[in-house]
Order: structure tokens, then sequence, then C-alpha cells
């Protein structure tokens, strides 16, 4: 690949929707990330550092 | 392929065909245990290393230099400079050997950034860049100073870099040969894990409740940034899947090692991992040049606020601990201003300690991403492997882990005469550390040439990693720090 053609690529959108998978990658992604960090937070709060 | 110098040369990078006999992960795990252990013989009253060059903030250049050790006192400064450029020169040779590069080149392009380097480090700790206290400024007869601390030479050497890479590019492709930041900075974490230790040792409960708090950074960076940098380089920035994954684990874990890590988990071409950690490496520069900064400013009574804030919000390795003892060395310089003295250690401890948490799990990030792609995604393509979780696998990691438990052993189980002479065994390894931070800096600073990488038209990708970045990535870094750091000061100096 010579850098005009990847000049090019990156200069144009993408024409790839999210599929299903992605949505539901970053979905479960995002939310057990929230979950545990509230779980983390009150393990914090119960036992904090010493 | 960690190595950010090949990665910011995607072109060359395509066209590696030898493979070299030991990955530079395995070196940089046997040169830091090989520091480490022979600071060790120091126990048995037998000093090896003490040869090794320091430098004290001065304003009389023939003051500036020594060895670490009085037992070589007579090496002189001078002495003691060529004595460290000798023996980095017969290892990093070694080590550029067994990764097949072309020894006379290499020998050439490190006695360059040596020398540069430790130069740069050496202006750096010019009084009125370096002094902080009023002491100091008295000591030295000087009314006024940058108060960088004497860690400022990181910058310096940084600018030399920076210099070197956007003024004199093919000065900079000339030295390519031993501009390895990743190698130079994993070197000096594995023995930092010694350094640790002995800071750990003094306090074990504050030690290990940091150690469990490094778990909230691994579920930021792979659960929550990455779902939203990547929500954001698809949809708002329309790049493509191929784009898309390597460019968000760039942002949001750990730069080059995930850019590259994630580029093959998921059979994305060459170039684009390697471009993205091009990026990354330019990003990361920004950021260690203002975050410390923003650090000392606001953060100094949060003092592990801000190591932890570094350790999130600056990516690679290299950038992220650097970035952490410059914040360190700025805020204990700024609490000693104030009359108080905190223990150093700790904020670069925490630092390096969330850094090695979140590479840890890289294999397996990128392994479940790989699975998606190849199952999912791409589902014709050659299948993940589980094995592919240990490949990529950040091996200078168990280095840390054998020089921290090494380090906390003696500090802890040994018998006084032993445990007594461990702090001052450790620091001639730690001025080793030292000097590879100082090697890191600068090669990152060659390896961003501005010019050459918009040229390639990475205005879109920059423009992503901006937005997330300066929109999301540092200040939800911030609050986490904050949520689980704030309140929690290092011991005072007794």
């Amino acid at each position: 690949m010579t850098h005009s053609d990847l000049h090019e690529e990156l200069a144009s959108t993408a024409k790839e929707p999210l599929l299903p998978i992605e949505k539901k990658l970053i979905a479960w992604s995002f939310g057990l990330g929230v979950v545990l960090l509230a779980i983390l937070t009150l393990v914090n709060q119960l036992f904090p550092v010493a | 392929m960690s190595d950010i110098s090949h990665a910011a040369d995607w072109g060359r990078a395509d066209n590696v065909s030898l493979a070299p006999r030991i990955s530079e992960d395995w070196l940089s795990l046997i040169i830091g245990i090989l520091v480490f252990a022979l600071a060790l013989a120091g126990l048995a009253n037998v000093n090896l290393i003490g040869w090794v060059v320091t430098t004290s903030v001065w304003t009389n250049l023939g003051q500036a230099l020594k060895t670490v050790s009085n037992t070589y006192g007579s090496f002189g400064g001078v002495g003691a400079l060529v004595a460290t450029y000798v023996s980095l020169l017969v290892v990093l040779g070694a080590a550029a050997a067994a990764l097949k590069s072309d020894l006379k080149r290499f020998a050439l392009a490190f006695t360059a950034v040596f020398w540069i380097a430790y130069a740069s480090w050496i202006v750096g700790n010019y009084a009125s860049f370096a002094a902080v206290t009023p002491a100091e400024l008295q000591k030295f007869g000087i009314s006024w100073s940058l108060k960088l601390t004497n860690e400022g030479g990181y910058i310096f050497a940084l600018i030399a870099g920076l210099i070197i890479a956007n003024v004199f590019p093919r000065f900079a492709d000339g030295i390519k040969d031993a501009v390895r930041p990743e190698l130079y900075i994993k070197i000096a974490i594995v023995i930092l894990g010694g350094v640790f230790a002995v800071t750990a040792a003094g306090k074990l409960n504050l030690a290990s409740s940091l150690l469990v708090r490094g778990i909230a950074a691994i579920i930021e960076a792979y659960l929550i940034y990455w779902s939203v940098v990547y929500l954001v380089a698809r949809t708002w920035f329309g790049f493509s899947r191929e784009w898309a994954a390597p460019l968000t684990s760039g942002i949001s874990i750990c730069g080059v090692s995930a850019a590259i890590a994630t580029g093959g988990a998921i059979r994305a071409r060459p170039v684009v991992p390697v471009l993205v950690s091009s990026l990354v490496v330019i990003f990361a520069v920004v950021e260690v040049l203002i975050l410390p900064f923003i650090a000392q400013t606001f953060l100094a009574h949060e003092p592990m606020v801000a190591g932890a804030w570094m350790g999130l919000a600056v990516k690679t390795d290299g950038a992220a601990v650097a970035a952490g003892g410059i914040t360190e060395s700025l805020i204990l310089a700024q609490n000693a201003a104030e009359g108080v003295k905190y223990q150093a250690g700790w904020i670069l401890g925490t630092t390096a300690t969330i850094k090695v948490f979140i590479d840890i799990f890289i294999g397996v990030w990128a392994f479940i991403l790989g699975y998606i792609w190849t199952n999912h995604i791409n589902a014709t393509g050659e299948k993940a492997r589980a094995r592919e979780i240990w490949e990529r696998f950040p091996k200078f990691i168990i280095g840390f882990v054998i020089t921290f438990t090494a380090g906390l052993y003696l500090a802890l189980a040994t018998p006084t005469e032993v445990a007594s002479k461990v702090p001052a065994a450790i620091n001639e390894a730690n001025t080793f550390r030292v000097i590879f931070f100082i090697l890191t800096f600068f090669s990152i600073g060659v390896l961003s040439n501005f010019k050459r990488l918009w040229a390639e038209g990475i205005g879109r990708l920059a423009a992503v990693y901006f937005v997330s970045l300066f929109g999301f990535v540092i200040w939800v870094g911030l609050l986490i720090s904050w949520l689980f750091f704030s309140g929690v000061k290092p011991p005072l100096v007794s």
C-alpha cells in the first residue's frame, strides 16, 4: 500500500454499519464495566486504604 | 512486535523478513534482572555496579557527575559516565545482535543516542532549571529557578529528541537502530519492581491496598474506555472495523502494545496497527509535556490520585511511567517547599502498578476480540487460538514480579544485617533505571515526526484520538483515580 492509497483510505468514510455482535460487545463491555466499578467503589468505601 | 521504533516506520515494518531469535520482551526481562542481580551482590559486600554515573543539580559542571557509590569515587564523574556508556553499549549491543540488528550500525546509533540523551539530562539538572526549595536556591546562589526538579531533565531529553525528529529527520533516520523506547522502558520497569519492593516493604498494608485498587484500572481501560471509544470511532467518525479496533485499543488500553496485539488478533493489515502506534507516540508526547504539570497544579495534595491518573491517562508504558516519574518529582518538591516531606517512590510505584495491571490483560482482551472477529465478523478467516493469550502476554511483567518479590523477601524476611543493606544495593540498580528512563524519553521524541505523520493522512485518526483522549479518557481516568485514591497519602519521611 502506497502513502497516497493510505491517505485516500483514511480520508474516506467507511460504509460499514454496526453489526449486532459489535453492538452487543459495546453494550456488554460498558454495562459490565459500570457494574464492576460500582461494586469496587462500594468495596473501597467498606475497606478503605490502610 | 511491540517496538515503537519499528511501529513508527510502517513501510519498514511491513518488510521485516528475518525473525529475531528472541523477543524484545524477553530481552528486557533478562537485562532488567541482570542489573538487579548485579546490584544485589552488594548484600555480600561486593560492589559490582557502584561505578554507574549519577547526576546532581549543579551550577559548576565539574561537580555535576559522580559515581553512585563512593567505592568507585576514583573514577571521577567523566570516568563514571564513560564506564556507564561502555557497559550499556556492550549489554544493549548483545541485545541488538539477538534481535538481528546490524551491530556496527547499532553501536554508532547508540553512541549518538546515549550521549545526546545524557547531555540533555545534565542540562536539565542545571540549578536554574532544577532547584526547587529556597534552601537549594540559596545553596546555589541563585534567586530564581524554573523549579522543574532534577527529573525535569527527562523533559529536556524529550525535547532534544523532538528537535532531531522534526528538524533533522535524516539524522533521526540514521540513529533509528538504537531508538527503542519500548525496550528501554521495559528494562526500567523490571528494575522498578525491586525499587518499589523496597519502598513497599516500609508500608506493606498501604502497598497491598494499592495493588487491590489496580483492579479498578483494568475494568476502566478494557471495559469502559474501550466500548465508548470504539463506538465513537465507528459511528461519529465512520471508521471501518479494521481501523476502529486497533485505534480503540491504542487509545483505551496501553498504546502501542495493545494496538499491535489487537491488529494481529482481528487479522488487520500490518500497516493499520503500525500507523495507529505512531499516533499513540505523538499523543503520549503531548500528554507527558502537559499532564504532570496539571497534576502538580491541582493534585499536589492528592499525590496518589496524581500517580494513578498518569497510569490511566497516559498511553504507552514508556510515557506513562515516565510521566509518573516527573509527577512524583514535581509533587514531592512542591510539598517539600510547604514543609511536608513524603517518601519518594509511592507516586511512581502507583503509576507503574496501574500500568502493569493493565498490561497483564492485553493478551486476554486480544483473544476475546480475535474470537469475536474470526467467528462472527470475518468468519471465513483463520480462527483465534487460546495460545495467543500467552504469545501476546508482555513477558517483561514476569521480570517485574520477580524483582518485586525478591526485593520484598530480602527487605522483610532476611536477618537485619542483610536487610539493612538492601536499600543501598537497590539504589544502585535504580540509577540504571533512571538512565533507561532518559533513553526512553529521548527515543520517544526521536520517533515523533509530526510532519511526516500528517502527510500520511493521519488527520482523521488523530481527530478520534483527540476527541476520545481529551474529551473522555483523561477525565474519566481522573474521576476513577479520585474515587479510589483520594485521601491516600504516601508515608512521610521519618
